[in-house]
Formats: structure tokens, C-alpha cells, sequence
């Protein structure tokens, strides 16, 4: 894609957010569309170590969670104003990334995993014991009156949430047709090689888990002003990480459309589902489209419509 | 005579058909049907119908019948927003009350009290604390300070006894409910003067307690309070069985044992523990209405995995729509300024007895029970349906056993 058709495309989509607002009083839609949005900034985040760099995260919650929980924090002692909480979040995101990059920069495929799985443990259980922010209790986030020109807050939170989705599809885009992106893809494709072929990985992989850290502490960071009470169940829920792996595995992990993909047709279908059928059925649907896709369409719905138009006569 | 009788019959089969007919009032809610609060939310769900089917018999409200527009909300927070913006928004319900607990009350907060909704709510430990919203009637007995009156009639128990006790153990889950009910404890502990010589909590994942049991006992309490959820709570039984545990007194906010399948599965293991409740079949409780809503829950739940007997939340599901209804004939409209006014000074007559709501809008005065259990037989599920098994201590007016004092195994 052209990068002027894509910035276009952005643009058209935020001002088409923007526009939605004044026409569309309605408040279920906002809900809704805030918690696909939230799903594909999650996704796309996910995407950048798992689908570019080749090391799956499974401790995606902790990362939502820190964000959800330096807004609490900060909220309780500063009362500081959401914008400032969001880059804060994603600061602590990064920084947490950079972390687990170092921590486990030696751990590969399904080791580096279970270290991402024990590092959200890690947080959940120093968040349960940190009574500031409310422990195991949770805490309350009253939603403030003040919601700038928008007719209510949950307006507000989703064209926040469509700005930060986009911003973050962008720097997707960006880094997958880097040099930087391809340093990750040839981390992702033979890590060794990448290394004697002067591919600088240990700095790449950092860049990457900071990234992806940042970016889901910015997804979790508006999260307690959309529940209004945050507890540990809740910001470290497993439907969360889930969601976050599946989006991109059904969209397709080798481009940076593909979690975009996976989590608009996702999330629609759960948000469909959940005011159809039942709420618990979404975790259904997560478990028969991702086995059917991991068995199908290994490469998910890009992968797929490649295969189709290389195989399609010209 | 006869045609009078005849004209009457007609007049009332003609209102029902024209109730039938009429635009049905909308009463939507989430509710847990899946995830954690599963079983406590599908019992509620079941009450809740059989309140509609009454109500709907009897002509419906206003001459309209009752619809129920619920979705499920798999116990989790971030799904309750959208759920009531649906419900408001789209299936423009007329009414809306609460799903069940605390963290699945809270989410719907912000949308209830923008758009200015009166909101029954359904076992809330102190939800409204931080919002102060004055709409909000919250239907389990904790009454106006919930933290404190959920342990006070177990401190009161302990300390009318001679000689009063001196030392006591508080034992809670690393869990929102179970610290709330332990920080309670813990101030009327304070307040009388105990010697707190335990005080503890553990993750709610644990699974053997005896360490825990052990510790507790290392101490020598004589009053042992614990908080916490059901399987903590069978645990815990179960450890203070195996290791003998010696207290005066023993139990207080453990939830779980107020549901007939853990009394069938703990039996004797039960005998003498001093635990809270709302409502158990003792003759000081029989209010009515409440033995013929528990006949219709008991036929309409055979084959739903939920609790056979249905005493401790159902009866509070099918009481916060009767406050609900109530406040609909007495104001014959649905405005909900005039409801919430309404709901804020009238005493309503319901299957859990009469309620009164104060000002932050818990009950006005507690009704929180302090049962003993006596004489619990081995496996038998029966005998929990009637009284006897499940004796009130406290409050004095629903009293209908004595305190067996010091606790024995």
C-alpha cells in the first residue's frame, strides 16, 4: 500500500470517528467499538514480538494490566489528566518491555513464553499486595464530568481509543517495512544467521519487546475510566492475552494488516455474540476459529488471500 | 349475584387480555449466567422469572405485562457497560436493575446515573460508597454501614458471653469481599478491645489450608473469624476438623456455607460453627410469601445445576423486583424521580420481610443473621430444607435457638 493511500486511509478513518460522534447518540455503539478498538490496539501490539520477531507473548494481560494500573496509581496521587496518563503507561509499558527483553534474552520459543506467562503472575501478585491501588479490593475511577465537546465520556474514550489504535497500526506498518522490520523478520526466520550476518538481534529484540510493552500499557491505560472499577481480575484477565494471541494468529502474523484484520472480525463477532447468545460463547468462538484457522490457513486470512491470488491464472 | 360474578369474571379475563395486548414494561439486567458467580447468578436468573410470571398472572404493572431483557455477563466487568448501554440504548428497556456482586454493580454506575436511573441492586458490599448516588437500593440485609454490621452481631455474640473472650484470630482471601468483611471485623474487634493475635490473609487459590489452620491455632484464640469464598471456605472446615482446631468461637463471613450442596458435602464437619446468613427456614423468618416463591424455585431449578433449596440469594432476587413493581403501582407511572422518591420512604412488604431503605441506600437497619449450625447428620440433603439445622443467634427479634458456647467439634 502507498504510504499516501494509507495515511489517507487514516485520516479518513479518524475523521469518519470523529464525524460518527455527532450523528450517533446512541451509547452501546461507543462501548462496542471501544472494546474492538482496545482488541486490535492489543492485537497489533502483540503482533510487533509475536508476528514480526517470532516470540510469542503470553503475558499480554500484565502488560494491559501495568497500563491500567499506573492510571489508578497516578490518577490516586496527581490526578493527573487521561492524555498524560496514557503516555505515562506507555512509558511504564516500554520500560517493563525492556525489561523482559533482558531478562529473557536468552530464553527461546516456548521457554520465552512461559517466562511472559510468569512475569504476569509476577505483576498480578505484587498489584493483589500493593493496597495503594487497591489490592485485591480494586478500586473505584469515578468518570470525570469534564468530557470536551463530546456528548458523553464513553464518546470521548472511543475516538481516544481510535486515535491510539491508529497511531499504533501506523507504527505497525512502519517497523514491518523497515530495515528495523527486517532485522525482526530475520530474527523471527533464523535467529543464528540473522546474528552472523550482522543483524545487531539483542538490540532488535529490545526494541521490539519495548514496543509491544508500550503499546499494550497505552491500550490498558483508558481502561479503568470504560469499567469504572479495576480489580486483578479484571486487568489481568485471561480472555485479554487470549484475544491478543488470537486476533493476529486469524488475521495473519507476517504483515502488519493482518492483527488489524483478525481483530476487527474477531471483536465484531464477540460483541455481536455477546448480545445474541452469551458472552461466555466468545471464548468458544476464539478456541474453533483459531484451531480452524491454525489448521486451514496456517497464515491466517492474509496468508490465505495471498495463496489465493498467487494461485489465481493471469 | 350470579350475573355480577359472571360480569366480574368477564371484566378480569378482559383486563388480562388487554395487559396481554398492551406494550409490555421492559425490566433488563446482566446477570452472571457463566464465570465465577455462575451458580449464585442462574439461581438469581430463576427467581427473577418466576417474579415476572407472578406479577404477569396477576394482570402485570400498570395493566401491563412484565418482560425480563437480560444478557449474560460471564462475571466480568468490562462486559456490564455495554450491556446496559444496549439495554437503555437500544432495547430501550423502562427499567433496569443490577446483576449480582459487587464488581459486576459497579460498571453500570456511570451510564445508570448519567441517565438518572433508579437502580435496585443485587448483593453489593458497599457499592455505592464511593458514588453516593442517591438512586441506588441495594437488597441484601448488610444494613447502613455494611463492613461493620456484617460482623457486629458475631462480636456481639462473643462478648455477651462470661467470661468475655480476650483474643481473637482474623483469617481472610486476598479477595475483595473477604477483605472488606475482614476489615470489619477487625474495626469492632478494635472497637471492643480485643487482643488481635492472627490476622492474615491468604491467596484465594490456596488449596491446603492446613498451614494456615496450624498457624491460627499456634496463637490460642478464642474467637476465630473467617472471610472468605466458598471453596476457602470448605477448606477451611476441613482443616479445622483434621487438625482439631480449639476456639470458642468459630466462623463469622465465610460464604459457601449458606448453599445446600457444601452443608450436604461438609455434614457434621459443620456442627456448631457461628457463620452469617440473610435468610434460613426458621419459624422467625417465615414471612409471606417467601415458603410459596421457595415451593416454585425448588420445581423451577431441578435440572439447572443451581441450589435446590434457593435460600440465600433467590429470595433477594425475587424481593429487589418486588421493591421494584411496588414502587411502580404505588407511583402508577415510571417516572423515575417519583420511583426513587418513593423508594427512599416507603417500607415494602417482600418475601424477605419488610424493607427500608437508608440513606446511602442499604438497608436502614441490618439484617445480617448469625446462625449456628446444630445437629448436621452425614450425607443428607433433606434436612436442610426445614428448620432446625441452622439456628439464629442474632439479631435478638429473629431469635430462634441459643448460642452453644464454647464451640465444639
Amino acid at each position: 500500500m502507498k504510504s499516501t493511500v494509507f495515511w489517507g486511509a487514516l485520516a479518513t478513518i479518524f475523521a469518519a470517528g470523529l464525524a460518527l460522534t455527532g450523528v450517533v447518540q446512541n451509547e452501546y455503539y461507543y462501548n462496542a467499538l471501544y472494546l474492538i478498538l482496545q482488541g486490535t490496539l492489543m492485537a497489533v501490539a502483540w503482533n510487533v514480538l509475536g508476528g514480526f520477531t517470532g516470540y510469542v507473548n503470553f503475558g499480554s494481560a500484565g502488560f494491559f494490566a501495568l497500563g491500567a494500573y499506573t492510571t489508578v496509581a497516578l490518577n490516586k496521587a496527581l490526578g493527573l489528566p487521561l492524555p498524560l496518563l496514557i503516555l505515562v503507561a506507555g512509558v511504564v509499558g516500554g520500560l517493563v518491555g525492556v525489561g523482559l527483553g533482558y531478562l529473557t534474552l536468552r530464553l527461546k520459543g516456548v521457554y520465552f513464553a512461559i517466562a511472559t506467562l510468569a512475569m504476569s503472575i509476577v505483576i498480578e501478585t505484587l498489584v493483589v499486595n500493593w493496597s495503594y491501588v487497591g489490592g485485591a479490593k480494586g478500586s473505584y475511577m469515578l468518570t470525570p464530568d469534564t468530557h470536551l465537546w463530546f456528548d458523553s465520556y464513553i464518546q470521548m474514550l472511543f475516538v481516544v481509543m481510535l486515535l491510539l489504535t491508529l497511531a499504533a497500526v501506523a507504527i505497525s506498518r512502519m517497523l514491518n517495512s523497515s530495515r528495523l522490520g527486517r532485522g525482526l523478520s530475520a530474527i523471527r526466520d533464523d535467529e543464528v544467521a540473522a546474528e552472523c550476518a550482522g543483524v545487531p538481534t539483542l538490540r532488535l529484540k529490545l526494541v521490539s519487546t519495548s514496543v509491544m510493552g508500550a503499546m499494550m500499557g497505552v491500550a490498558g491505560a483508558p481502561f479503568p475510566y470504560f469499567v469504572t472499577f479495576v480489580d486483578p481480575l479484571s486487568a489481568f484477565n485471561l480472555f485479554i492475552a487470549v484475544n491478543a494471541i488470537a486476533m493476529p494468529m486469524i488475521g495473519g502474523t507476517a504483515h502488519w494488516i493482518g492483527p488489524v484484520i483478525g481483530a476487527l472480525l474477531l471483536g465484531t463477532t464477540q460483541e455481536i455474540v455477546k448480545v445474541t447468545i452469551s458472552s461466555e460463547m466468545n471464548v468458544l468462538i476464539v478456541g474453533v476459529m483459531l484451531v480452524a484457522f491454525i489448521t486451514l490457513a496456517p497464515q491466517g486470512i492474509v496468508g490465505l488471500a495471498r495463496k489465493l491470488r498467487r494461485g489465481r491464472p493471469k | 349475584m350470579k350475573f355480577r360474578i359472571l360480569l366480574a369474571a368477564v371484566l378480569t379475563a378482559f383486563s388480562f387480555a388487554v395487559a396481554a395486548q398492551q406494550k409490555p414494561i421492559k425490566v433488563g439486567f446482566s446477570m452472571a449466567l457463566t464465570g465465577g458467580l455462575a451458580a449464585g447468578g442462574k439461581g438469581a436468573l430463576i427467581a427473577m422469572e418466576i417474579w415476572r410470571d407472578d406479577v404477569n398472572k396477576r394482570g402485570g404493572l400498570l395493566g401491563r405485562p412484565v418482560e425480563l431483557v437480560y444478557y449474560d455477563d460471564a462475571t466480568q466487568g468490562a462486559n456490564v457497560p455495554g450491556i446496559y448501554a444496549k439495554l437503555l440504548d437500544v432495547d430501550k428497556v423502562d427499567l433496569v436493575v443490577s446483576g449480582y456482586g459487587t464488581n459486576l454493580i459497579v460498571p453500570a454506575m456511570p451510564i445508570i446515573m448519567r441517565k438518572k436511573l433508579v437502580f435496585p441492586a443485587l448483593f453489593g458490599l458497599a457499592a455505592n460508597e464511593e458514588f453516593k448516588y442517591d438512586r441506588y437500593f441495594q437488597i441484601m440485609p448488610a444494613g447502613p454501614d455494611p463492613k461493620l454490621d456484617w460482623s457486629r452481631g458475631f462480636f456481639d455474640l462473643a462478648m455477651a458471653q462470661n467470661p468475655k473472650p480476650k483474643a481473637i484470630a482474623i483469617v481472610s482471601a486476598d479477595d475483595e469481599f473477604a477483605l472488606n468483611a475482614a476489615a470489619g471485623a477487625r474495626a469492632n474487634a478494635k472497637k471492643l478491645g480485643l487482643n488481635i493475635v492472627y490476622d492474615k490473609t491468604f491467596p484465594p487459590a490456596t488449596t491446603d489450608y492446613s498451614p494456615i489452620v496450624r498457624a491460627i491455632q499456634a496463637t490460642n484464640p478464642e474467637i476465630i473469624y473467617v472471610a472468605c469464598y466458598p471453596p476457602n471456605s470448605v477448606g477451611i472446615v476441613k482443616s479445622a476438623s483434621e487438625i482439631g482446631l480449639k476456639a470458642k468461637l468459630f466462623g463469622g463471613g465465610m460464604v459457601g456455607l449458606q448453599f445446600a450442596a457444601i452443608q450436604q458435602n461438609l455434614g457434621p464437619l459443620l456442627n456448631n460453627i457461628v457463620n452469617y446468613d440473610f435468610w434460613v427456614p426458621e419459624p422467625t423468618l417465615t414471612f409471606p410469601g417467601v415458603n410459596e416463591f421457595l415451593a416454585k424455585y425448588r420445581v423451577a431449578a431441578v435440572g439447572k445445576g443451581v441450589d435446590p433449596y434457593g435460600h440465600y440469594l433467590p429470595p433477594f432476587a425475587y424481593a429487589y423486583l418486588q421493591v421494584l413493581g411496588q414502587s411502580v403501582e404505588a407511583t402508577k407511572g415510571l417516572d423515575h424521580g417519583k420511583l426513587a422518591a418513593h423508594m427512599q420512604k416507603a417500607t415494602f412488604d417482600t418475601v424477605v420481610g419488610k424493607v427500608k431503605f437508608g440513606k446511602n441506600g442499604e438497608w436502614a437497619t441490618t439484617r445480617t443473621l448469625q446462625v449456628q449450625f446444630r445437629d448436621v447428620q452425614k450425607d443428607n440433603l433433606e434436612q436442610f430444607s426445614g428448620p432446625g439445622k441452622r439456628v439464629v443467634l442474632y439479631p435478638k427479634e429473629w431469635k430462634s435457638g441459643n448460642l452453644v458456647y464454647p464451640y465444639k467439634q
